[in-house]
Formats: C-alpha cells, structure tokens, sequence
C-alpha cells in the first residue's frame, strides 16, 4: 500500500501527532511527507484510521481519490 | 521577464478573513478575484481552532445585545461602526457554513439575548465563541476541526465561481500610486521569481505574527525568560507549527504607512508541553487530564506570591490569558494541595467548565505529574513543603505564605476579600494534606490579535487615522478595531475574523464597482 498527500492537505498536523510512526512535518517545505514509500503492512490499518481522522482528507492511498467524501 | 496578473481585487492570506472577503465579493458579482496565500496550503489561525462559531441572530433584541456587549467589552475603544456591521454579518453563519457548506450542525445552544456577555460557559471572547448570540457546534471531518473542512468546502465553491487560488505565493510589498491610492502588489512565488498584481482593491488578511519569533519580542508580545515555550517543537500552544504567520501584512502595510496598534496573543491558557497534549499539532487531544486541572478555579499566584486574578475565572480564556500575559514572565502559578487533588478524583467542579464535562473525573494526578515531570517538563512539580514548591519554581516564599494564609481564611469565613472569588471554589492549601501541587501555566497563544486598525468599511487607516484608498484589512490583524485597541485578548475568534473579512469584501466590492 502506498499513501499520498494530495493538494487538499492543510498541514494540520493531526496525522502526524497522531501517527508519527507513518507522518513527518517537513518544516523547510511545509508540508507532510510521509516517512515510507511502501508502506510495510503492519502499518496498513493505521494509514487506513489516518485516513480516517484527516480533517480534509488529504491522504490519499493508492489510487483512491478520497476527496469524494467531501 | 516578471509575471503580471491583473484582478480587480487582490486578498493576501486564505484563512477565515480572506475566505470572508472572497466569498463577499464572488458574491457581488462580476469581479476579477485572486486570493494570495504564502502558505502552500489554505488554512490560517482558524482551521485548527474553533469546534464552535457563535452567531447573532437577525433579530433587533439580539443585535443590539450584542453591539451593547462587544461596546462595553472594549470599554468603546472599538470602531462602533464596525462592530455594528459584524455583529449583522455573523447571522449569516448559519446560512453560509449549514446551508451553503454543508456542515453538519452537532449542537445548537440557544442564547437569550439577555444573557448575553453574562454567562461564564461559553465565555466572552473565548477563542472557540463569543457569548453574543447563539453557538452552533459544527461537526468536522475524522478528528479535525470543521472550519478547515469549510474553508476548504468555500474554497472549492468560489474556485468553480471564478476566484483563483495563488498558493505559495507571498506578498510581500504594496504599491501606492502617487495620489496614495494602492494600486497594487508585489508578490514572490516559492522559486524566489517575482509577480507584479495589479488591483483596482487590495484586502489584506495575512493574520497574525505568531511565527515570527523576533517581531513578537521586538514587539513586546513576548517578554518572558521563558521564550522557549513559544517556539517550535516545546510551545506552549500555537495555531500550529509552521504556520507561517510571520506578520507580512502587518509589516507591508506599516511600511506605506498605515498605522501601528497594539499586538497581544490570543486566548488560551497552557501548561507547556511534553506530556501535557499528545502532540505539538493538537491542543484540543490532551495527553493526561492535566489540561483539565489547570483549568479547574483554584488558587492562583505570580512568581511575586500574589494573587492574580479571580480563580473562579479559571475557564474564561480571555481573563485568564490576559491575566497571565500581564504576569512577570508571563505565567501563572496554579497550585493545589493532597486534598484538592482527592476532591479532584471523585469529580472536578461541576457545571463550571466549559467544555468538561460533569462527573469528570482527575484521578491519580501525582502519578501523572510524574510521568511527564520523567519526560522533561519542568512546568509541573509536587512536594511535601510549599518552601520546595517555591525554590523548584522560583515563586516569592515569603509573599505566597501570606497570599496562602489569607486565601485559606477567605474559605474559613465564608468571603474573599481579595478577588471576591465564589467561596465554594476556594479549596484551602495545607502542607498537612500531604502534598503540595504546582503547575505553571502561560497565556497560550492561537495566534495574535491586532496591528492594524480598520474604520467602518474595514477600510484600513493611516497614522493620521485617514483611510488609505484601495487597502482593506480583516481577520486576526485587525480585531482591535473589534475588541479595543489594543484587542482586550479576546481570543482569535470566527466571529471577529470572518465578519471584517466580509466587510472588507462588501467595501472592497462597491469601492471598486464606484458604488462606495
């Protein structure tokens, strides 16, 4: 599984407190990245709950678009 | 060769204010809009603060209730005019973030314009709701909050209207012409190349200057040894980290003459991190119930020994923010014995916090204290004696034992002679309980309010108090011409900001159609 952020992103910041296993602030860049290209399956249902918990839905995980809940 | 745009109005900043102007003048039609954020992402202040936006209805009772509040709440340093505008705008909250948005509404308290400005729940000012009207509740997505949810829903809205988005793209000059009229921009993409905007309007809202470390100490909005807890990472609370709010605005319009108000932070008192929320991002996930002690109404002091406040104001943002931001240093001290602590583990006071709920209970807070004291903060402490109390903490020994003394007597007797406290809030402080309690609270920061002052078009004045042609200002920035000059702390509210935001569209959009 693989997880983006897409445009939407507002750099809140609620992922990385509350998932700091799979999101960094990159303070030079603004903005989040998130910290594996792959994400190791062990972390799959916690970047799903992150998902989730955004505020905007700014993750995106593979090809899903999940800017259809707003 | 430099890039040009040319619009009828420019906004600079996409938090509420500007989201406010932009909706405004999308609304009035017919008008050539581009809003600027430095940020690569919309946001501002707000998106990560308020659960609840407080509107006065449209009613004359209501209107007035509130006009009157807000004029005497600025002990009527505000600019009435304003007031009386935004207080009319704010009924529009319902249609806007309901109707229009789609915001899903959890609660809804209905307030009698009587009780307006009296009642302590949702308090006067606090940054999540004024008590001037009634409180809309609003329901975010996952576990945000629902004004980035609306913005970004008001975002997509005015995008399809016609409004473009600049994002990283920072203002950072206005051009007068030589009749004093702004006739325009100078703005500068991430890669450094510039972009010269050409507007008939310009609605500055670039909020206010909590990122910027050096301007808040230069402009003595931070003036404590312990600056430390302002900064990335240890803050005591900002909007969020990285949020670039450097007061550009404020800066852009100085420098062509616009004139300078008092800066102060907005409301909210915290007990510095680690361990006391979960994460630099989130003030509203606390780590542990700390963050509910501190706000429970028990004795206060400086580092001085002294009472500061009324404690029975301990939930009242704004008081309590204004309170500790006057303080030395900046901070208060909050301390509590064995007893208070066991009285806290059956319940904390009841139907006294606002967002607490009854019944709550702060059990085991010795035990908490500890794991986060093991964390590194230095900001919470327990010992036998109030002498080990003062020395960890650096509180006058001699001065506290007196405050101490009087504030225990104030309990025997049934009255506070000192701050007129509710006696049923006192709790006395005896090193006989057992243990003696400290916690050092800040006046946290949202963001800060004021720089700038606006007349009752949100035009923005010069230093001669005149307006400057073609430059209107909203939001964060603003709000002394709101709340009193300078803003009476009154925390970085929906209310105050997205209004003057609406304003300065309204204005931006008749000066602009020659219907001013």
């Amino acid at each position: 599984m693989k997880l983006q952020i897409n445009d939407y992103c507002i750099r809140c910041g609620i992922c990385v407190d509350l998932y700091p296993d799979i999101f960094k602030r990159n303070h030079e860049e603004h903005k989040i990245d998130v910290l594996h290209d792959e994400l190791p399956s062990n972390l799959e249902e916690r970047a799903t709950q992150a998902i989730a918990d955004c505020a905007v839905a700014g993750h995106k995980k593979n090809i899903v678009c999940y800017m259809k809940q707003l | 060769m430099n890039k040009t745009i040319d619009v009828d109005v420019a906004i600079m900043g996409s938090g509420v204010a500007g989201m406010g102007a932009a909706y405004k003048l999308a609304q009035s039609g017919g008008l050539k809009i581009a809003v600027f954020e430095k940020y690569p992402a919309q946001g501002g202040a707000v998106s990560n603060c308020p659960m609840c936006v407080c509107s006065t209805p449209d009613t004359p009772e209501a209107q007035k209730a509130a006009f009157e509040v807000l004029a005497r709440f600025s002990n009527y340093t505000a600019n009435m005019g304003a007031v009386s505008k935004l207080v009319k705008y704010s009924s529009e909250f319902p249609k806007i973030f309901l109707d229009e948005l789609k915001i899903e509404c959890e609660m809804k308290v209905d307030r009698d314009p009587k009780d307006y400005g009296n009642e302590r729940g949702y308090t006067m000012g606090h940054a999540n709701g004024l008590d001037v009207g009634d409180i809309y509740f609003l329901k975010g997505r996952g576990k945000g909050h629902a004004m980035a949810l609306a913005l970004l829903r008001l975002r997509l809205k005015l995008e399809k209207e016609g409004v473009q988005f600049f994002f990283s793209t920072h203002i950072k000059k206005i051009i007068k012409d030589a009749s004093g009229k702004v006739t325009g921009a100078i703005a500068y993409e991430k890669d450094g190349s510039e972009i010269n905007i050409n507007c008939k309007a310009l609605i500055v809202a670039s909020g206010g200057i909590s990122s910027n470390m050096e301007m808040m100490k230069e402009l003595g909005v931070v003036n404590t040894k312990f600056e430390d807890v302002y900064k990335e990472g240890t803050q005591v609370i900002k909007t969020f980290p990285d949020a670039c709010q450097d007061g550009d605005g404020q800066k852009a319009v100085w420098e062509i003459g616009g004139k300078k108000t008092g800066i102060v932070i907005s409301a909210d008192p915290e007990v510095p991190n680690p361990g006391i929320r979960i994460g630099e991002n989130t003030p509203w996930f606390p780590a542990n119930s700390l963050k509910i002690v501190a706000e429970q109404p028990y004795l206060r002091v400086d580092e001085n020994g002294k009472r500061m406040i009324n404690e029975e104001m301990s939930n009242q943002h704004t008081a309590m923010s204004a309170a500790y931001a006057k303080s030395p240093n900046m901070c208060g001290y909050m301390i509590f014995d064995e007893d208070t602590a066991k009285h806290l583990a059956q319940r904390v006071e009841d139907g006294y916090v606002y967002f607490i709920f009854k019944g709550v209970k702060c059990e085991n807070i010795r035990g908490q204290m500890d794991s986060i004291i093991a964390m590194g903060n230095k900001h919470v402490c327990h010992f036998d004696t109030i002498h080990e109390v003062c020395e960890y903490m650096g509180i006058n020994e001699v001065n506290l034992k007196k405050t101490i003394e009087r504030y225990n007597k104030a309990k025997e007797i049934g009255y506070d002679e000192d701050f007129k406290t509710n006696p049923m809030y006192i709790r006395p402080v005896r090193e006989e309980s057992g243990q003696i309690y400290c916690m050092r609270i800040f006046a946290g920061a949202y963001d800060t309010m004021g720089g700038l002052a606006i007349d009752e078009n949100a035009n923005v004045l010069d230093e001669n108090d005149r307006p400057i042609e073609g430059l209107y200002a909203g939001g964060d920035m603003v709000t002394g011409s709101i709340f009193g000059n300078p803003p009476q702390n009154a925390g970085g509210t929906v209310y105050g900001s997205m209004p003057t935001g609406m304003l300065a569209g309204v204005s931006a959009a008749a000066y602009v159609k020659g219907d001013a």
